[in-house]
């Protein structure tokens, strides 16, 4: 299918173009490392410590499902310092930018940290966390995923059910196991196709047009827990487990912005409900 | 593999799911042959699931009516390159040979009869179960239920729908009466209701474990590695598709 090929390749040019940060891993051929290249268009000639233990990266090894890859970061709790952000790239990806997510005053310290969503993963690639820890330094973890077609082949197991509810959130929070541990779990659920721009409508052969999660801000009691930009490398129905700093009433205020430019907000059910 | 059937009525045949590939398809089309030289006038797919479609090519000069269910041939669409991607690298280029995408012709949606002569053919389109584009097949004169892979015996059910619309269809299914039914994967025939209840207590053990951990505040990650495993000694191939299996599930039913 030659004619859907060049659309999807013609949409994935676009896609590229309007990406939040322009990367060209797309050409690249799936043995070339473009790690290099990536690495300087993201962050420059800064020096990124490579596994030392300050983050660590949970993601299967082969992927069950490509378009549905569970992903987890952790903080160790040795780790003191504040957060300052925290990048996720996966290599091979048409846009290899997954999410770039900056903490604010409520992300919390004191306890293990740590940040979950699932991701589409186009072929065998590299999937890489990148910590900003508060003194400025980046650390890295990197881990090897086989998978392929979560992006250029995703689709919704049932399209027709996909846009039902779009909008729809489910915003909670868990308090830890123990009093004394000052970090608390949150949970974000959005009904969204975030749909990537590669997929044909084979109804009207036309492509369908991409609409994703774009902006996501996390607030708790007022106060932000993290700022995120995101794009269609994360899953349909995006979904995002993260920590979060003790506060009074550690309720959530959740708003997240899509590329159609509508606007979801969300509050916290209270905690146990 | 999957099963493959026809039906042999007076004036025609018509073939129920294909195989996995163009040289399946063709030794099936021998097999045909060796029965009957009666024209092969229908080629019904039961879902879009390579498995069952990737011999359709092998019917071409018989230029038959190719039949599925009104959704599939968006599902397979949408999924074509890469399911050829997958099939070629999997099969290698020689069994690969002569695959190609053939859509429906033959759209259903809903109840639609074919008479073979003398025999007729009742088709009825399902809600999103196994798939969202499931059609299960009643060969009226023998009061056979061709149920595709809304049936699997022996190899791990697989997800690719919804989990609940699946477990309610199985429901319904297992009130109907039929002579036998023929699952997807499996035995040539069962007998209801007893065919469906493994399959059923599959599919069940998921939603109540993934269920259970949902509302402990688990991960999905942690349904993976615990959700329906009390399964594993039950079916062929587990441990190639449970956990994508319950990854699909703790997504549909966390929205509950």
């Amino acid at each position: 299918m030659p004619a859907l090929r060049s659309l999807v390749y013609l949409r994935r040019v676009a896609a590229l173009a309007t990406a939040a940060f322009v990367l060209l891993a797309p050409a690249a051929k799936a043995e070339e490392d473009v790690w290099p290249e990536l690495r300087q268009q993201t962050f420059g000639d800064r020096a990124i410590k490579a596994e030392d233990g300050v983050v660590v990266l949970e993601i299967p090894g082969t992927a069950e499902d490509a378009s549905l890859v569970p992903l987890t970061v952790r903080v160790p709790p040795s780790v003191t310092q504040n957060l300052k952000s925290l990048t996720l790239i996966v290599d091979k990806n048409p846009d290899p930018l997954v999410a770039a997510l900056s903490f604010g005053p409520a992300a919390g310290s004191g306890g293990e940290r740590s940040f979950s969503t699932r991701v589409r993963i186009d072929s065998f690639s590299h999937v890489r966390a990148v910590l900003e820890t508060e003194d400025g330094t980046l650390h890295m973890a990197t881990k090897f995923v086989a998978a392929a077609g979560g992006c250029g082949a995703m689709q919704a197991k049932d399209p027709d059910a996909e846009t039902v509810d779009l909008g729809k959130m489910i915003v909670k929070t868990f308090p830890p196991a123990l009093d004394s541990n000052p970090i608390w779990s949150g949970l974000v659920m959005i009904k969204h196709p975030n749909s990537n721009g590669m997929q044909l409508n084979v109804n009207t052969a036309d492509i369908i047009p991409a609409r994703f999660v774009k902006e996501v801000t996390v607030k708790r009691d007022g106060e932000i827990v993290f700022q995120m930009q995101s794009t269609f490398s994360i899953s349909t129905n995006p979904n995002f487990r993260f920590t979060f700093g003790r506060g009074a009433d550690n309720s959530l205020d959740v708003a997240i912005k899509d590329t159609d430019g509508a606007v979801f907000t969300a509050q916290s059910t209270p905690s146990g409900s | 593999m999957a099963n493959a059937c026809f039906v042999v009525g007076n004036e025609s045949v018509a073939v129920i799911d294909t195989l996995g590939s163009a040289v399946a398809g063709s030794k099936l089309r021998d097999a045909i042959r060796t029965v009957t030289n009666k024209p092969i006038r229908y080629v019904i797919n039961t879902h879009m699931h390579p498995d069952h479609v990737f011999g359709n090519a092998a019917f071409k000069e018989d230029n038959p009516v190719y039949v599925g269910h009104h959704k599939l041939a968006r599902g397979l669409a949408s999924r074509a390159e890469r399911y050829l991607a997958i099939n070629k690298q999997m099969l290698g280029d020689k069994a690969f040979q002569g695959i190609e995408i053939i859509l429906p012709t033959l759209a259903v949606n809903g109840t639609e009869t074919l008479d073979l002569g003398g025999r007729s053919l009742v088709l009825e389109t399902q809600p999103t179960a196994h798939t969202d584009n499931d059609m299960t097949i009643t060969d009226t004169a023998t009061d056979t239920l061709f149920l595709g892979d809304l049936l699997f015996s022996v190899h791990v059910p697989t997800l690719d729908g919804s989990i609940k619309g699946w477990l309610a269809l199985l429901d319904d299914l297992s009130r109907k009466q039929a002579a036998r039914v023929v699952p997807g994967h499996g035995p040539k025939a069962m007998e209801l209701p007893g065919a469906l209840e493994p399959e059923q207590r599959y599919l069940a053990a998921i939603v109540s474990d993934v269920r259970r951990l949902i509302k402990e505040g688990k991960t999905l990650e942690d349904a993976t590695r615990v959700a329906g495993f009390s399964e594993r000694d039950a079916w062929k191939l587990f441990d190639q598709y449970h956990v994508r299996n319950v990854t699909a599930a703790f997504a549909e039913l966390e929205w509950e």
